[in-house]
């Protein structure tokens, strides 16, 4: 039994070496001249700037989550559509309750004004829309 | 039996969940000032659980939910414990200013949720189960901690938490999908069998998945040398959290413990009589007993250097976890009830001395030691209460901590001369503890200017929790053949399919 790892080992071995070869050979054989463009990030032709590392706002993952929702619903809802004859009723009835726990989610999603781009409520928010609280509250007090 | 005639016996959990969903319902409805009214419905939720437990209880039930769910008095007992314990915990937070200015309801939702998954934890007896169980504790746990978002600490001990439990869950799924690789099955029983026919060649490979097993059950119950993560949460966290996190899913962990190990790799006579012994030999019980030693011992003596007293409580309840966990090596009914006893005692003495934490920490601001000097002369009733905390920590014996230290050491003594100096172990941690413990006491009563003007709490809720947790932690020191005998009752873990 122990014999049948040796198998594996020589895999994993080969595997090791696969990837180094081509790595060791191009650079051995490959001519070694960069400059500025050759260095330079490829960006579908336009010239890069800045770096990758800048912060996105928070609120591109909320909406990442919020398409989980309709994402997990239809995952789920194929398959038991493909056999909704042979089920009947008792899996309808569970889907039913299935989805009504969804669309909790998005009335709550809703409800905490998740789904508006531009939220003049958020009392901490900075740059450009930092005055939006202020501006909405002078609205309301007028 | 089939999922739909499952249902019929899962009318605790089907409340739970029922009560997270209305919760979350009804924080839709109310405005932001109104949403701690939320609890109202959780708590109500909870009561009701409370009471379908006690309904359904007694009965021992198999095979739920085509074998992956048993009901039997043994769950019924942790079900208890951990409702309790929720509903504790959500009294707690009323008065808690730290939740100040945050909405409340998405709180209280997210601790229902969790106490469904704590109460899924101590009923699964099929691999896959016990997995998504224990993840959805976990994962209401991370948002509990990094609940007060606009503070870096909850913020560090939310991540932190997430990261040591990303990692350990996932050494603990390659463990079971070993133990999935040598037997086939997912089934408790159906491991056990599988596993005894397997010859001693594959011992090796088993070692190595009960280990990988352990390194997810230790992260919940803080065993240590998967601690690491405890005291930074446990700082970071809302003190109410804090209290939680140290109660709850370490009961619901140890009731997995307990489960997993005495049928999977226990011999066939589990909890059938006092004497068993662990399948084909494998040294897991001596693994156990070495962890608990390590643990208590590690939490004590770094509990002793702790300048927060919330600091101090997390290192103390890794070496609780130590404590308890001596009872799981010596594989006799009596450890077991022993440990459940414990349990339900720490239980007690730990939510209170966290209840105490807490209010000092919102009235003097601050966790240090030196927030609690002169409060005994301050406020007597929550100076005598903490001190009442504090010794039954310890283990001393007018309290409830002495009668649950008192039936652990007392089933590790039984076990024969094999365990005795894991015995030995826990007494002389005992005894380092009572340092840092009365380092408390010192602090409140001889620290500081005395004060003759005495007060009380101001709120009627804060007063009243105190007393409910104090007064058992200081009778079930005198009174406590009740609660042995429930136990002893509740011992029963159904036996096969």
């Amino acid at each position: 039994m122990y014999r049948d790892f040796g198998t594996i080992l020589f895999l994993v071995f080969m595997g090791i070496v696969l990837i180094y070869a081509p790595l060791v050979i191009q650079k051995l054989l490959a001519p070694n001249d960069p400059n500025a463009d050759k260095l330079a990030t490829y960006e579908c032709g336009e010239e890069s700037e800045g770096s990758a590392w800048v912060q996105f706002n928070i609120r591109f993952y909320v909406v990442a989550l919020i398409f989980l929702i309709f994402d997990v619903e239809v995952v789920f809802l194929f398959p038991w559509a493909v056999v909704f004859n042979e089920l009947g009723l008792l899996a309808f009835v569970e889907m039913g309750i299935f989805l009504l726990i969804l669309m909790l989610g998005l009335a709550y999603v809703w409800r905490r004004s998740d789904l508006d781009w531009v939220k003049y409520n958020v009392k901490y928010g900075r740059g450009r829309y930092s005055n939006l609280y202020k501006k909405s509250q002078t609205i309301k007090g007028s | 039996m089939s999922n739909l005639e499952s249902l019929k016996f899962f009318w605790p959990e089907l409340i739970l969940s029922a009560t997270a969903l209305i919760a979350i319902l009804s924080d839709l409805i109310y405005e932001r000032k109104d949403s701690h009214k939320v609890s109202f419905w959780a708590i109500g939720g909870l009561l009701l659980t409370f009471i379908t437990i006690r309904l359904f209880g007694g009965s021992s039930i198999n095979g739920l939910f085509m074998g992956t769910m048993a009901l039997d008095p043994f769950s019924e007992f942790f079900k208890i414990l951990i409702v309790l314990s929720t509903i504790i915990v959500m009294l707690m937070s009323f008065n808690s200013s730290e939740l100040d200015g945050y909405r409340k309801g998405e709180y209280y939702t997210i601790m229902s949720i969790m106490a469904f998954g704590l109460v899924m934890m101590t009923s699964a007896i099929d691999v896959l189960m016990f997995y998504v169980a224990i993840e959805i504790v976990s994962i209401m746990s991370f948002f509990l901690a990094g609940y007060l978002k606009r503070n870096p600490n909850s913020n560090e001990a939310s991540l932190k938490y997430v990261i040591y439990g990303a990692f350990s869950s996932g050494v603990m799924l390659y463990g079971l999908s070993i133990l999935f690789g040598l037997t086939g099955e997912t089934n408790f029983f159906a491991i056990k069998n599988a596993i005894s026919q397997l010859g001693p060649d594959s011992n090796l490979a088993l070692i190595l998945s009960i280990v990988f097993i352990l390194v997810g059950l230790g992260y919940k119950i803080s065993a240590v040398p998967f601690h690491f993560w405890t005291p930074d949460v446990y700082e970071g966290s809302p003190t109410s959290i804090t209290a939680y996190l140290s109660v709850a899913p370490k009961a619901a962990g140890f009731a997995l413990i307990i489960r997993f190990f005495n049928i999977a790799f226990g011999s066939n006579s589990a909890m059938g009589s006092d004497e068993w012994s662990s399948l084909n030999s494998l040294p897991w019980p001596f693994l156990i007993a070495l962890l608990s030693a390590a643990t208590m011992t590690i939490g004590n003596l770094v509990a002793i250097q702790q300048q927060s007293v919330k600091r101090m409580l997390a290192y103390s309840s890794i070496a609780h976890a130590g404590y308890m966990m001596m009872a799981i090596p010596v594989m006799s009914q009596s450890g077991i009830y022993g440990l459940m006893i414990y349990l339900f005692m720490y239980m007690l003495m730990n939510l209170g001395a966290f209840f105490v934490v807490m209010y000092v920490q919102d009235k003097f601001d601050g966790e240090n030691f030196d927030a609690f000097n002169g409060l005994g002369w301050k406020m007597p009733l929550l100076g005598i209460s903490m001190t009442l905390f504090m010794v039954a920590l310890t283990g001393l014996p007018p309290t409830s901590g002495f009668v649950g230290k008192f039936y652990i050491f007392a089933a590790v003594i039984e076990a024969g001369n094999q365990y005795y100096w894991l015995a030995f172990v826990g007494v002389i941690n005992s005894v380092v503890s009572l340092y840092y413990y009365i380092k408390v006491v010192r602090h409140m009563y001889f620290e500081g200017e005395r004060s003759d003007i005495v007060s009380l709490p101001e709120s009627k809720l804060t007063t009243s929790l105190v007393l409910v947790l104090a007064l058992p932690t200081f009778f079930l020191g005198w009174y406590f053949s009740p609660l042995v005998e429930w136990a002893n009752n509740s011992l029963n873990f159904f036996l096969g399919i």
